[in-house]
């Protein structure tokens, strides 16, 4: 039918060619779905934090400093941090996994709370929400509201640690750490953290 | 002879389970309360009383020690001790704080272990695939688009 052409060959390299182009596609396919969920997660986080500002301006109930034991349950929104510099803003939820690493920023679990005395670490995916936090530099402002009350932070140290570095260690003082893969640009998996730490101002 | 017999059967043990079946056997004459004394009426009331007194005193002690066992499980989740640098240091949060909502309706989808924050902790792992897998599914794409043309040039050489 099509003139007597030898089919093996071509047909083996069309073959192959669609299946690579079909796979790419898939995978193409996965890591914009994994994309949107995390878009679609974020926007839900966003909108409880609203609904829980709302329900607490409503309610009054402000926990006071220091007061009341935190627990809550993983992926709830808890705060939120700003770094105006970078233009960065985002809902912080409980806990580090990757669902809620997918929908945000997220606050470290037996941490403090943002607000409270110790140290309070919040943790996100570099190529997402804390993608901006490369550009952070000393003296920079970050703000955060929680259940405790907006505190004003200032940056006070900024390190590069290994991956398997014990490096979050507990405080006594109100402390902020903000952490996420380093290099920002690094394909694969980072070997390395960049540590943000900021005290109140 | 037979027929007696079964009669005086049916009336002995009439007799001897009157006792448990006073209520259907109306010949059943049960015998009268005992007579109780004023002053033994009295002792077995104080009695009784002092026995739900200490009953109750039991039961709130075993509340008590059951909070303190329940509080003590707490702080000593393996999540949640404090190491010795914690000690030294001096956090009353990772020694004190509550450990988090068991949030087993949150986790029950997941098995995923979370790292959780104490003194020492490696930052969590915000690593993520997807700059790696669109990568390679964009490599994937434009090789498989570079086979086609390779298809079509060697149609036309195999033409020619």
């Amino acid at each position: 039918m099509m003139g007597g052409l030898p089919r093996h060959p071509l047909g083996g390299r069309r073959a192959g060619g669609t299946a690579l182009i079909i796979s790419g596609a898939l995978l193409l396919i996965g890591a914009a779905t994994s994309v949107a969920r995390g878009a679609i997660a974020r926007d839900a986080a966003r909108a409880r934090w609203a609904e829980i500002e709302a329900e607490r301006a409503v309610a009054g109930a402000k926990l006071s400093a220091g007061g009341g034991r935190w627990s809550e349950a993983r992926g709830t929104p808890v705060a939120r941090v700003v770094v105006p510099r970078l233009g960065l803003d985002e809902v912080v939820v409980e806990g580090v996994g990757n669902d809620e690493l997918r929908a945000g920023p997220g606050h470290m679990i037996g941490s403090a709370l943002p607000g409270d005395s110790g140290t309070s670490v919040i943790s996100a995916h570099r190529d997402r929400h804390f993608h901006a936090l490369g550009g952070i530099a000393m003296g920079d402002t970050v703000v955060t509201e929680s259940a405790r009350g907006t505190v004003v932070w200032r940056v006070s140290r900024i390190r590069v640690v290994n991956a398997d570095d014990p490096a979050l260690d507990a405080r006594t003082t109100p402390t902020l750490m903000l952490t996420t893969c380093w290099p920002i640009r690094y394909l694969g998996p980072a070997p390395d953290r960049l540590i943000v730490e900021a005290v109140p101002k | 002879m037979t027929h007696n017999l079964g009669r005086a059967a049916l009336a002995a043990m009439m007799i001897v389970c009157a006792g448990t079946a006073k209520a259907q056997i109306t010949t059943f004459v049960a015998s009268p309360p005992r007579k109780i004394e004023p002053a033994q009426q009295v002792a077995a009331q104080q009695r009784e009383k002092v026995a739900q007194d200490s009953v109750a005193r039991v039961a709130m002690t075993g509340m008590k020690e059951w909070v303190d066992s329940a509080s003590a499980a707490l702080a000593i989740r393996p999540d949640t001790v404090p190491t010795t640098s914690d000690t030294a240091v001096g956090t009353p949060r990772a020694a004190t704080a509550p450990a988090p909502k068991s949030d087993s309706s949150a986790s029950a989808g997941t098995s995923e272990r979370q790292p959780e924050f104490r003194n020492g902790a490696r930052a969590p792992n915000t690593a993520t695939p997807i700059p790696v897998i669109g990568l390679a599914g964009v490599v994937l794409i434009l090789t498989g688009m570079a086979m086609k043309p390779r298809e079509r040039t060697a149609r036309a050489r195999v033409r020619r």
